[in-house]
């Protein structure tokens, strides 16, 4: 029976090529662009390599200071100094990282320029962040006490710098403005949107021109905090909120007093959306208005669209209805046939919609437009987009037809 | 004719209240889009008023020397004129060109007061750049001597301090209230030094005060031919000069092309965005109009019956739809319309009015395709079969 609901689903959706063409790619175009959007959310702010312990993690991002009067603010990074006197002894914290921001610089193999970010970041940066080594190790204490000029780098740059068919670069030297620095370690590339940690070149914050014995408590670190479980976060915040407050105010920067200071320790994603939340409130709407915008344009639309088409595809089924009905089949067995019919055009939507996403997100991932990409196609979101176009198929496909299985015979035969 | 299919789509206002709603989004998105692409490309209509091939820009950062900053800037500038792979050297402030800052400052001039893009440069920058002069002449380091700081302003600063007055001789000041500090030597056509989207906006470039310690950043014109070997030479030398100094050189035609990213990025998500919207109508479309003609086969018939042609009817759903996109477009275009009225963002009122007619007519272009091809199924029925049930 079920292979014979198919057949007719099959024979159905031949009748009319056109219109089984816009059904179906209306569903795999919205899974589709449903999938892409999600794979570069959880890839922007999922816990992924290096940062594989974000639920565990407060991050330190940013630092405002502000006179008393209000006319003059300075806002962004804050110093190594500040950090590793205020977060190196939180109690509740497993491992605290002090790491600086990245700066561009240059390297040059030959006659070829090869533009690098890099970053100095001190011992436990290899603990909060689980890097994949592939060749050597991190630098430890003993490497920062004896101040040797050591390098962590990232694969990527080892195949620019080094060739792509050297075997091991643990020893081999690499001359940055102008020094000359051993590396110690190769690690397995970080993509340039996990802003705290990518980066091209890792050098401890002892390295010269890293600006950590600057004083005043803007400048370009930030910090990691990480949490002995994702549980006790609140408060580790907690503490460090509390250890912010007895920081002795003001405070000279840039040569101008400020008397007020903000510092927040915050989940990953929660450091971009207060500044948004918390924000002004112009922006607050905007970015709720846009998200509703987003909402409704990526599931509203598309949903009502599948229902005006199916209603179609059913409206021209009426004869059928009242043929099957003339004899004797059960208002169930038309109803069944109808819902087997709509998941089997659904699926195929489906199918192809996970077709297209494998291959664009392979396409992107390999493209080099965002080095390192990871993108994967989420799983629990391709299943609950699948279960709303169902849903949707059902209320717009079943539902008429069973209106139409409802109707005496004569007035469906007659519709037609 | 019209007026009846007018009254078609109006007693069905209901069942189309969705697709007009769907429609006018997509004509705002639309129109959001043109308005900025149309706008990008005005700007980038007009030349940047200066070149940048064979320029490099090197940023010195002292980090934590606070020495003798301005004497160990000014050195490296005089050994950077010795090689002989570089033509020629300028100082500037950090807001050099193609780069991620920009510096503002009040001018004004009597009563007269705007605001101006703000750059601080030596007397080569003009050599470097080849930024041609419009009247007066260039600035040299002498005159930094006298009693007022020389500067050379663009034209649009120029029409929106003097009108058409010549500008050269005349003083400038800081503010309506202070006196004044700077006097004008030259005017140039334009320096669009954030690229060649941006706005062609007033702007002022004074004399560089060699003793100032703040501006770090060197501009070099290279001879043809020059690689990474000379920057590989320059940032050897120069970190070998100054101990602690990080030295970082960018080229100006890499750092244009970043900075187009930062103008393009947006208008391609847009275009994503638009695209998509247009296509969820389009699906819209299709499925109204096909649940329409298959409800109205029994209309379509008597009209065949009454002797209406194929096209006849073809025309009457084209026209339908037609009809229902003016309802959208109208709605859309009162909204739209608050844009040029409000002076909204500061555009030209012709930008948005350009923008409204691209998309009018790409929404009239999208019913027009989606009906065509349900139109001529709908042409299809024959009368008789469509009759017979009744």
């Amino acid at each position: 029976m079920l292979l014979n609901y198919l057949t007719i689903a099959w024979k159905v959706l031949l009748r009319h090529p056109f219109y089984t063409f816009i059904t179906l790619f209306g569903i795999s175009l919205t899974l589709t662009v449903l999938m892409l959007l999600t794979a570069f959310l959880d890839h922007a702010i999922g816990a992924h390599y290096p940062e594989t312990r974000r639920d565990r993690t407060l991050y330190v991002e940013r630092m405002s200071l502000e006179d008393s009067a209000q006319t003059r603010s300075t806002n962004g990074p804050l110093s190594f100094r500040f950090l590793s006197q205020y977060t190196k002894n939180l109690s509740q914290a497993e491992q605290v990282t002090v790491f600086s921001t990245t700066r561009r610089s240059s390297a040059f193999s030959g006659t070829q320029r090869i533009m690098v970010d890099i970053r100095f970041t001190d011992v436990p940066f290899w603990q909060v962040a689980q890097f994949a080594f592939l060749e050597g190790r991190p630098y430890n204490a003993q490497d920062l006490a004896s101040n040797r000029s050591v390098v962590v780098i990232t694969d990527g740059f080892k195949r620019a710098y080094f060739g792509s068919n050297t075997d091991s670069v643990v020893g081999q030297p690499v001359t940055i403005e102008n020094v000359r620095y051993t590396v110690v370690g190769v690690v397995r590339g970080v993509p340039p949107t996990r802003l705290f940690t990518t980066s091209d070149l890792y050098f401890p914050y002892t390295t010269p021109k890293s600006n950590y014995q600057s004083s005043g408590w803007r400048g370009d670190y930030q910090a990691m905090l990480l949490a002995r479980t994702a549980a006790d976060r609140p408060r580790l915040k907690a503490e460090f909120q509390g250890r912010m407050a007895q920081v002795p105010m003001p405070v000279v920067q840039y040569g101008f007093k400020y008397n007020i200071m903000t510092v927040y320790s915050e989940p990953f994603l929660d450091n971009y959306l207060n500044a948004i939340l918390n924000g002004n409130s112009g922006l607050r709407y905007t970015f709720l208005g846009l998200l509703t915008f987003l909402v409704l344009m990526l599931v509203g639309l598309p949903a009502v669209n599948l229902v005006s088409l199916n209603v179609g595809r059913m409206l021209e089924r009426a004869s059928e209805i009242g043929v099957r009905k003339a004899f004797g089949a059960p208002v169930r067995s038309l109803l069944w046939q109808f819902i087997i019919e709509n998941i089997f055009v659904t699926l195929l939507g489906g199918v192809i919609a996970l077709l297209l996403t494998s291959m664009l997100l392979l396409l992107i991932n390999q493209s080099g437009w965002i080095p390192y990409a990871d993108l994967t196609i989420n799983g629990l979101v391709f299943l609950v987009s699948l279960l709303i176009a169902l849903l949707f198929g059902l209320l717009s496909g079943v539902l008429p037809a069973l209106r139409m299985a409802r109707l005496n015979i004569i007035s469906a035969l007659r519709a037609s | 004719m019209i007026r009846h299919l007018i009254t078609l789509i109006w007693n069905k206002k209901k069942a189309h209240t969705l697709l007009i709603v769907e429609m006018t989004a997509s004509f705002l998105v639309l129109f959001g889009l043109s308005s900025l692409i149309i706008y990008n490309l005005g700007n980038y209509r007009q030349p940047l008023g200066f070149t940048y091939d064979r320029v490099w820009a090197i940023n010195l950062g002292n980090n934590e020397d606070t020495v003798d900053v301005a004497a160990k800037t000014e050195a490296i500038r005089q050994r950077l004129q010795t090689y002989p792979g570089i033509e020629v050297v300028s100082r500037m402030s950090d807001n050099s060109p193609f780069s991620a800052y920009y510096n503002s400052s009040s001018v004004a001039r009597g009563r007269t007061q705007i605001q101006a893009q703000y750059y601080t440069a030596d007397e080569q920058f003009a050599q470097v750049l080849s930024i041609p002069l419009r009247a007066g002449r260039w600035y040299r380091n002498v005159d930094s001597v006298g009693r007022y700081q020389p500067v050379i302003i663009n034209r649009a600063a120029q029409a929106q301090l003097f009108g058409t007055d010549d500008a050269v001789g005349k003083f400038l000041s800081p503010d309506t209230d202070s006196k004044p500090g700077w006097r004008v030597v030259g005017v140039i056509d334009r320096f669009k030094g954030r690229g060649e989207f941006s706005v062609d906006e007033p702007l002022m470039i004074e004399l560089l005060n060699h003793r100032n310690q703040d501006h770090r950043t060197l501009l070099v014109r290279v001879k043809p031919g020059a690689d990474a070997s000379l920057e590989a030479q320059l940032v050897r030398d120069l970190t070998a000069m100054v101990n602690g100094w990080s030295v970082d050189v960018s080229y100006l035609s890499e750092s244009r092309r970043s900075r187009l990213q930062f103008t393009l990025i947006p208008m391609l998500i847009a275009s994503v965005v638009s695209g998509f919207l247009l296509i969820n109508v389009a699906l819209g479309l299709f499925g109204v109009l096909n649940v329409s003609i298959t409800r109205r086969r029994g209309e379509i018939g008597l009209r065949r019956a009454l002797g209406a042609t194929t096209a006849h009817v073809s025309w009457q759903i084209v026209g339908e739809m037609w009809v229902l996109a003016t309802f959208a477009l109208v709605i859309g275009l009162l909204v739209a319309g608050q844009f040029p009225l409000l002076n909204a963002f500061g555009l030209r009122a012709g930008v948005y009015l350009l923008a409204m007619a691209t998309s009018s007519l790409i929404v009239y272009a999208l019913v027009t395709v989606c009906a065509l091809y349900p139109s001529r199924q709908a042409a299809t029925i024959q009368p008789a079969v469509a009759l017979h049930d009744d």
